[in-house]
């Protein structure tokens, strides 16, 4: 294979707008607006994403043991994790505490999840860019042009694998796509030994698989002069945010359960706390502009799109968990943490990786954990007993968090006696993660786009700096009920309107 | 290599995409669900609430598939039905799909990598779509109107099929 065409020669435009529409390669029909001066240099850039109107008011007045499969009905892309967050706040409704094997099976079923996910992110978002390389044309910088590169053995891997987690999801919640086992203080389903050592085969693949990746990543990405130009480049990709996400009682990674921890941009503990206690940390900003929400540190403060200790703005995800944790419980996974510690110990970064690409390995090092944890799970011969159901008391109010693959998932119920839901309301991991892409897509427009000269290989660059995120929009805007329909999306760099369109 | 196990069948797939409380949306799952309850012969009906590398692991080893789905166009009317082939249904509502990968590349990419498990017979029902942005259950009054004839016309082509 040639190699990859990392840049392109830029044309000078003498246009004040750029459009960025639709964003590739990215769930919900989101836009970025850059706004140039009259130098042609960034003014300011903007992240808009579409809406979906009236979930909130679709939920009040339901049974609230409806909710797992209503709130994952959210998203097409993460509605296990939906379905785990919302069964925990039913846990924590009815007071429920759920057996041993319930967690276990809850816990495996949410590692295939992230198997899924992660692996589709990987080689379908990010390898394009990678291996093509972020100037190669748009036509080819796609999954198939990886496949076209790579080799078509590598691109069955990569389908068989995805493939594995969504069956562990199938087999341990019900359905592949939108799952239906959870239940307060347990699960529905119990599990046969059968399809117990099924999917410990599985896990077993999936570990070997999440080796390849990480060996990958090193070959094509860390291996590569200029992509490591591209990582370090500070100018365009580097915010000094805090972090949150969360750990067990070790400050180990857990996706499942345990304490949200945010630290600072030194690395230092800010606050842990437990999901019942989020409102207590967590404010939200709302801006003119769009429908989506963007959540910052109370105790910092809202200081607009900006980085560093006065700014209240953090990041969750891959990133944000890899900087919060102290490693992982798992030895590959450990291994590939030290791996890029070290790498950026001796590039002489102290406490959190701030650079904004490193989610991308952050990822792979998630996906490597969360193999071996489903491994571990899946070896485990207790999981296929029927001791799957905790008691239930009366229903009140209750908060259930996990971290979704794209960062940390809040869901919040009220209800009456009779379980009626009085009150939902939800922070979403790309919501949480709002203000710093757009931080992100703002740094970058600015570092990247000069004298008006722009090209479609810069353009991606810009794109390149909130894809990483792995932004899901379409669960991003979901409580908005009684907004008017996302229609207005072009505007001035004041943020005034200029235009009108529709936006899908 | 083995996706999901199944063995080679000579069936026809019917597959249902969409989101079924995403008003217009989900008129896919409607249609899908009216199928189903026809229990056609020799037909198995799927509902699909992503799209992508989902429906690549749903289709392997039909020799018939017809896939059902909300499309918005300039100037459709709405419940107007649109029937496409597997290379121009880029415009439906899905195109930016779950991870990126939509309908058109997710099947591009298994013909690239599983292509004798692939159907050989992949058409599209497209029907227009009013509302996409509210939460409901329910249809629009004039999709939910042009439902019942949608079903009909799709079982007359899978029977004579």
């Amino acid at each position: 294979m040639s190699g990859p065409i990392i840049n392109d020669t830029p044309t000078k435009t003498t246009e004040k707008k750029i459009t960025i529409d639709p964003i590739t390669r990215l769930e919900g029909h989101g836009k970025i607006e850059i706004f140039l001066n009259d130098e042609g240099n960034v003014a300011n850039a903007y992240l808009q994403v579409p809406e979906l109107r009236g979930f909130e008011r679709f939920c009040i007045g339901r049974h609230v043991q409806e909710l797992p499969v209503l709130t994952n009905r959210l998203c097409g892309v993460c509605p296990a994790a939906h379905h785990i967050a919302s069964t925990k706040a039913l846990d924590a409704v009815f007071d429920a505490k759920p057996t041993e094997t319930a967690k276990k099976l809850r816990e495996l079923f949410y590692m295939g999840q992230y198997t899924h996910s992660h692996i589709a992110h990987f080689y379908a978002l990010a390898a394009p860019d990678f291996v093509l390389g972020p100037s190669a044309p748009s036509n080819k910088r796609n999954v198939l042009g990886v496949v076209d590169a790579v080799g078509v053995d590598i691109g069955a891997e990569v389908i068989k694998h995805r493939s594995y987690g969504q069956k562990v999801q199938e087999i341990v919640g019900g359905r592949a796509t939108h799952p239906c086992f959870g239940l307060p203080g347990g699960v529905s389903k119990q599990i046969s030994e059968e399809e117990r050592a099924q999917m410990e085969e599985m896990a077993k693949s999936c570990v070997e698989f999440g080796k390849f990746t990480i060996k990958l990543l090193h070959d094509v990405v860390l291996a590569n002069q200029d992509y490591m130009g591209l990582v370090l480049n500070q100018d365009a990709y580097y915010l000094e945010t805090y972090y949150m996400g969360m750990v067990d009682s070790d400050n180990k990674t857990n996706f499942y359960d345990g304490d949200i921890r945010v630290v600072d941009q030194e690395g230092k503990e800010v606050v842990k706390y437990k999901p019942s206690e989020y409102l207590d940390v967590i404010a939200e900003h709302v801006e003119p502009w769009t429908y989506m929400k963007m959540p910052f540190l109370k105790q910092v403060g809202w200081t607009g799109f900006t980085a560093g200790p006065s700014s209240g703005i953090y990041r969750v995800g891959p990133l944000g968990r890899i900087n919060v944790c102290e490693g992982y419980t798992t030895p590959l996974a450990q291994a590939e943490y030290e791996a890029l510690a070290k790498t950026v110990k001796d590039l002489g970064v102290t406490g959190p990786v701030h650079h904004t690409l490193a989610f991308h390995w952050a990822r792979v090092i998630e996906l490597q954990y969360a193999t071996e944890r489903m491994l571990e799970l899946a070896s485990d011969k207790s999981i296929t007993s029927d001791d799957i159901r905790g008691e239930v008391n009366e229903p009140t109010e209750g908060v259930g968090i996990c971290e979704a693959p794209r960062g940390t998932l809040i869901h919040h119920y009220a209800s009456d006696k009779d379980g009626l839901c009085t009150k939902i309301n939800m922070i979403v991991a790309t919501t949480n993660n709002y203000a710093a892409i757009n931080t992100s897509v703002i740094q970058a427009a600015k570092a990247l786009i000069k004298n008006g000269e722009v090209s479609p290989g810069l353009l991606n660059k810009v794109e390149m700096a909130f894809r990483c995120y792995d932004p899901c929009n379409s669960c991003g805007t979901h409580a908005l009920n009684g907004s008017p329909a996302l229609e207005v999306n072009v505007r001035r760099a004041d943020g005034s309107k200029l235009d009108t369109l529709r936006n899908f | 290599m083995t996706l999901n196990g199944k063995g080679r069948r000579k069936k026809t797939l019917v597959v249902g995409v969409g989101n079924p409380i995403l008003s217009d949306d989900g008129v896919g799952i409607h249609i899908a669900r009216k199928l189903k309850e026809r229990a056609l012969p020799g037909v198995d009906v799927e509902e699909l609430p992503a799209s992508g590398l989902e429906l690549l692991d749903m289709v392997l080893d039909y020799d018939n598939v017809v896939i059902i789905d909300a499309i918005v166009t300039e100037s459709g009317t709405p419940g107007e039905l649109h029937t496409m082939q597997e290379g121009d249904f880029e415009r439906t509502v899905h195109g930016a799909s779950p991870h990126g990968i939509n309908i058109a590349t997710a099947l591009a990419l298994g013909r690239r990598l599983v292509g004798d498990r692939m159907p050989s017979n992949i058409r599209f029902v497209a029907v227009e779509a009013a509302d996409v942005v509210n939460v409901s259950e329910s249809l629009t009054p004039n999709v939910a109107a042009a439902v019942p004839s949608i079903v009909e016309k799709i079982v007359a082509e899978l029977i004579e099929a």
